[in-house]
């Protein structure tokens, strides 16, 4: 009788297929959680693809930890081990990875991947197996309104409301300063748009007349026209909602169109304390406002330890906030097993809902579906130079209004 | 029933029996969650081989229409309500039916101009799409991304009604290609494949063959878009609409062997698995991308038939040596479909 | 108003530098009916090292033109002989898409481990500063790359006119089976050809990086645009691929200003769709005889 080969490789394939399941399986088996040995934590990062940089930072902010954390003899006791697993920024892989973490490597906790895209899908996976999610690069609307209770997102404030220090400062200042209209140029991204917009409300309501509105996309943008259609309006501010490379091109445009409004607001991008005056040109900074969630010089709970240590294990030189919170999401695991003396999830989930818990990105609380309940930092460019200027608690500096002139 | 019918059939229906009781047999949830990534892919490369492979127009623009599969199952959610659980799975047809026609009269446009410049002219449907996908805000929430409600299945077996899913749009995709490959629409398909400028010539409904084919491949793209939507419970525009998904299917269906019935299918049970054992061992590195595409570069060149045809050939080949110990009489070797 | 004759500028200045581009795509499609879908990558490639001149050699981008165009000539020559001559047979267009698919995603792979994803751009003294044009603003680093697109897209009109290469080429696209038979060698125009093609994207792929930022992923949307542009200008042809891309720059910054900067990629590809209903051979484009 003629073999016919379609049939012979589809159910070679088929065989094939069934037979490494299987095998895999049985290996799997053997990988069962244990209640001494080493702790695993397992976490899908961005090695590859548009997020590789900051899932880079956030990998060496985990390593960091758990080296730091093994060096005093781990948690309750028992050694850190990180399992990391590349999920080339897609979320149908990082979801993925956080199923083979979960079901296949049955490790003890998962920490979060980069980016609230990536978060999202991950966190509902998490939540399946009852795994507490501790995540510092999702904070993005998307993930608080999956609603989930598993989820403890490690920055000071959601994403979407780290621009509200600067419409409290704005409101601060006595009003014979404060601006009387503002313009909002926004990046077509999910957390450069709606920060822009929060803003706008938060003003509208205080009778600060907007006069201008646009969103750019992100690719092969020229900033001259939209910087023509901001500067027609002749605002007393322009508050943009950026990621760095546009915010660097509004900036220029700016400087090209000689348009210099009392104030400037970037919500990223000029918070870069190694990258902006490069690439603006370092007479061009001052005056300008951005916000960010960690600082080097922060008076956080570690956070000196921390530069400290990162200096040490990576080298001198910028350190990228996707260290720091990773790091922490690290040290909120020390501080609740400590705390109740167990790292069963659900204890852990229910734990974390109550009271405050220190970290180099502040002491953090959160609510129950995982918004953290602090505020980020105002920072302002003067002399050359960074500073934390608002909330005055922790200015390091008294804030310059209104902005002086380009160049100087 | 005739002797190649019977033996299609049984292979469908031992394939039926092997893949379909898998997730019944092993309860490993992360080979389940492969097995829906491996079906996805297959029902994508058979979707993607029912039009490219048998009419010959390579078209580039299939992730857009994964992406409205996508997008259309979620807004289905919002804004209509159409339940959880399995309901979704029950909406599927129709999300599929109404894609495809709303891409006839872009694929009426595109089917105008040669081989060529239709390739381009759906890379750039894919790219409208996409934008469409960032900017109709109120609609698809751009950039922020479309959350769908999380289905309420046992966690026991989570997966298994996603794997279910796919496998029976595989199967359907299977069907139709079978159907269509043994009917008249299958002869005029091959024809236009052969050389339309003839087959216009001989009669043939050339612009209605191509947009039925084109429709069927779209409806079954689209239905895959859904389940995965489901699936993840998160999308956005770029994961939607990803070029590197349909790149990926389209390597599959290369490397199983374009026009055939179960090229696509084999590509994608080869690649799939071999490409997540791979993230696996890599673990941490960064040269995913790279890989990726020196493996797409070797089965073009090297293998461009696909492993089906080269394997046919190869055993035809062993048979005829095999039959004839006499010395070799040159025989014309016959073309399979 | 102005702000439209504004818009009209920019639009020209850009158009010009993707019309640099896209002849490089354009031209390699007329002689041997491959779609270099790597055109993108190549670009960026090439912004990469005028960016890595610039930043380690303070070498201006203009002038690295000089160093990156016979460097990436090479890179073509090279990629022709290796990935696409070897493809064979009566799918070989279709198959070259692939191939040259598989060598941009390769492209963005390895820049991505060498350069990581930050976006670059090339940062010059001059990168500010604009003249001022009866009141309109003209940026120096555009309108720059607009004469350096200029001046080489009319060295590549002579060349193709006056010189005997320049005949060769234009014999094989008119004719290749003549041409072979009045003794063009024509695996070597091909591969020349092709050289030439990524040569000019190089040069242009050194103005990009000065005028936008870059990483590795930024082919997709230069691909994009560049595919649009030669399919409306039609496949192979020159004129037409210079035509459309002004047009495409024209269209892109006016209903940025008039509208919304996110429907501007958009527009254009309606605008292509929309004439392809019309005219589904592009402007320049001739219609398929039959084979």
């Amino acid at each position: 009788m003629t073999r016919n080969p379609a049939r012979i490789a589809v159910l070679a394939a088929g065989g094939v297929l069934l037979l490494s399941a299987l095998a895999a399986g049985g290996a799997a088996a053997t990988h069962a959680r244990a209640a001494s040995g080493p702790i695993k934590i397992g976490i899908s990062l961005s090695l590859s693809g548009d997020f590789s940089d900051p899932g880079k930072a956030a990998q060496r902010g985990y390593k960091l930890w758990a080296k730091v954390a093994n060096a005093k003899g781990g948690v309750l006791g028992r050694k850190v081990q990180l399992i990391i697993r590349d999920d080339t920024s897609s979320p149908t892989q990082a979801a993925t990875n956080y199923q083979t973490l979960i079901t296949r490597d049955k490790v003890d906790l998962v920490f979060g991947p980069f980016s609230t895209l990536l978060s999202a899908p991950s966190a509902a996976v998490a939540s399946r197996y009852g795994y507490a999610f501790i995540e510092p690069a999702g904070g993005g609307p998307a993930i608080f309104d999956e609603k989930l209770h598993n989820v403890f997102f490690t920055q000071p404030a959601p994403v979407v409301q780290s621009a509200d220090v600067f419409a409290k400062f704005l409101l601060s200042l006595p009003a014979s300063q404060r601006p009387k209209s503002a313009s909002y140029p926004a990046l077509d991204d999910p957390f450069a748009s709606p920060i822009a917009d929060r803003v706008r409300s938060l003003l509208e309501k205080a009778h600060v007349k907007t006069t201008y509105k646009t969103i750019y996309p992100s690719e092969g943008t020229d900033m001259g026209p939209v910087i023509q259609k901001v500067a027609s309006g002749h605002p007393d501010a322009v508050i943009a909602g950026t990621q760095s490379v546009d915010a660097y091109a509004l900036v220029k445009a700016m400087v090209q169109q000689k348009f210099n409004p009392k104030f400037v607001f970037l919500s990223n991008g000029a918070n870069n304390p190694a990258e902006f005056p490069s690439k603006v040109g370092a007479k061009n900074v001052n005056g300008i406002f951005s916000t960010g969630d960690w600082f080097p010089q922060a008076k956080n709970p570690g956070n000196p330890a921390f530069v400290a240590a990162y200096q040490k294990t990576y080298g001198a030189g910028a350190i990228d906030p996707g260290s720091a919170e990773a790091y922490a999401a690290g040290q909120v695991v020390e501080a609740v097993a400590a705390k109740i003396h167990s790292i069963d999830n659900k204890k852990i989930i229910s734990t974390l809902h109550t009271g405050s818990w220190p970290t180099v990105e502040g002491v953090l609380r959160w609510n129950s579906v995982g918004e953290p309940q602090g505020s980020d930092l105002l920072v302002e460019w003067i002399n050359g130079k960074m500073y934390p200027v608002y909330p005055p608690k922790i200015a390091l500096h008294k804030p310059v209004v209104p902005k002086p002139a380009w160049g100087k | 029933m005739s002797r190649a019918t019977a033996a299609t059939l049984g292979r469908g229906a031992a394939f039926t029996a092997v893949v379909g009781g898998f997730p019944f047999v092993v309860h490993a949830a992360w080979i389940v969650n492969i097995g829906v990534l491996t079906l996805m892919y297959a029902a994508l490369a058979t979707a993607w081989n029912l039009f490219s492979g048998y009419t010959g127009y390579i078209t580039l623009g299939q992730a857009a229409f994964f992406g409205l599969g996508a997008y259309t199952l979620g807004i289905a959610f919002e804004h209509f309500g159409i339940g959880s659980g399995y309901n979704p799975f029950y909406a599927l047809p129709l999300v599929g039916i109404g894609v495809a026609f709303a891409s006839l009269p872009v694929a009426w446009i595109a089917l105008r101009t040669r081989h060529m410049t239709f390739a381009i002219v759906t890379l750039t449907v894919l790219f409208v799409v996409q934008q469409l996908a960032f900017n109709l805000h109120s609609v698809t929430h751009g950039t922020t991304g479309l959350m769908l409600p999380t289905p309420s299945f046992a966690i026991g077996n989570y997966d298994r009604p996603f794997y279910l899913a796919m496998l029976a749009v595989l199967l359907l995709g299977l069907g139709i290609c079978w159907v269509v490959l043994r009917s008249k629409l299958g002869l005029m398909l091959l024809a236009i494949r052969e050389d339309e400028e003839k087959a216009r010539g001989l009669g043939i409904r050339v612009t209605s063959a191509k947009l039925i084919a084109w429709w069927l491949s779209i409806a079954l793209t689209a239905m895959v878009g859904g389940i995965w939507a489901y699936y993840l419970t998160f999308i956005y525009p770029e994961s939607a609409v990803d070029p590197l998904v349909m790149i990926g299917a389209v390597l599959m269906t290369f490397l199983g062997g374009r026009g055939t019935l179960w090229g696509p299918t084999i590509g994608a049970m080869v690649l799939v698995p071999a490409q997540q054992y791979t993230l696996l061992q890599l673990g941490a590195s960064q040269l995913y991308l790279v890989g990726y595409a020196a493996v797409f570069m070797v089965v073009l060149l090297l293998l461009p038939r696909g492993i089906l045809p080269s394997l046919r050939s190869g055993l035809a080949r062993l048979r005829e040596r095999r039959r004839t110990k006499r010395p070799p009489v040159i025989r014309e070797e016959r073309a399979h479909a | 108003m102005h702000q439209v004759v504004q818009a009209v500028i920019l639009g020209l200045l850009i158009g010009g530098v993707y019309a640099l581009m896209a002849s490089g795509l354009t031209l390699v499609f007329g002689i041997m009916k491959v779609i270099n879908v790597a055109q993108g990558a190549l670009v960026i490639l090439a912004a990469y090292l005028s960016y890595a001149l610039f930043s380690h050699l303070h070498v201006d981008p203009f002038l690295s033109i000089l160093i990156v165009t016979p460097a990436m000539f090479v890179l073509g020559v090279t990629v022709q002989l290796v990935f696409v001559r070897s493809l064979r047979g009566p799918d070989a267009p279709e198959l070259s898409l692939l191939v040259t698919w598989a060598l941009a995603l390769g492209i963005e792979g390895v820049l991505s481990v060498i350069f990581n994803t930050t976006y670059r751009v090339s940062n010059p003294s001059y990168a500010d500063r604009s003249w001022d044009l009866f009141g309109y603003q003209v940026s120096v680093v555009r309108a720059f790359a607009f004469l350096a697109s200029a001046i080489l897209l009319g060295l590549l009109s002579l060349l193709l006119t006056r010189s005997r290469f320049g005949r060769a080429v234009r014999a094989t696209v008119q004719n290749p089976t003549a041409a072979t038979l009045l003794g063009v060698d024509a695996n070597r125009v091909q591969t020349l050809s092709f050289g030439l093609g990524v040569s000019l994207a190089a040069a242009a792929g050194a103005v990009y990086g000065v005028i936008y930022p870059f990483n590795p992923g930024s082919h997709y949307d230069l691909i994009s645009r560049l595919l649009s542009i030669v399919v409306l200008g039609g496949l192979g042809s020159l004129g037409g691929a210079v035509v459309a891309a002004l047009a495409m720059g024209v269209i892109q910054a006016v209903v940025a200003v008039e509208f919304s900067p996110t429907w501007s990629a958009f527009s254009f590809f309606v605008v292509l769709l929309t004439f392809l209903l019309l005219r589904p051979q592009g402007i320049f484009g001739v219609r398929e005889r039959t084979l």
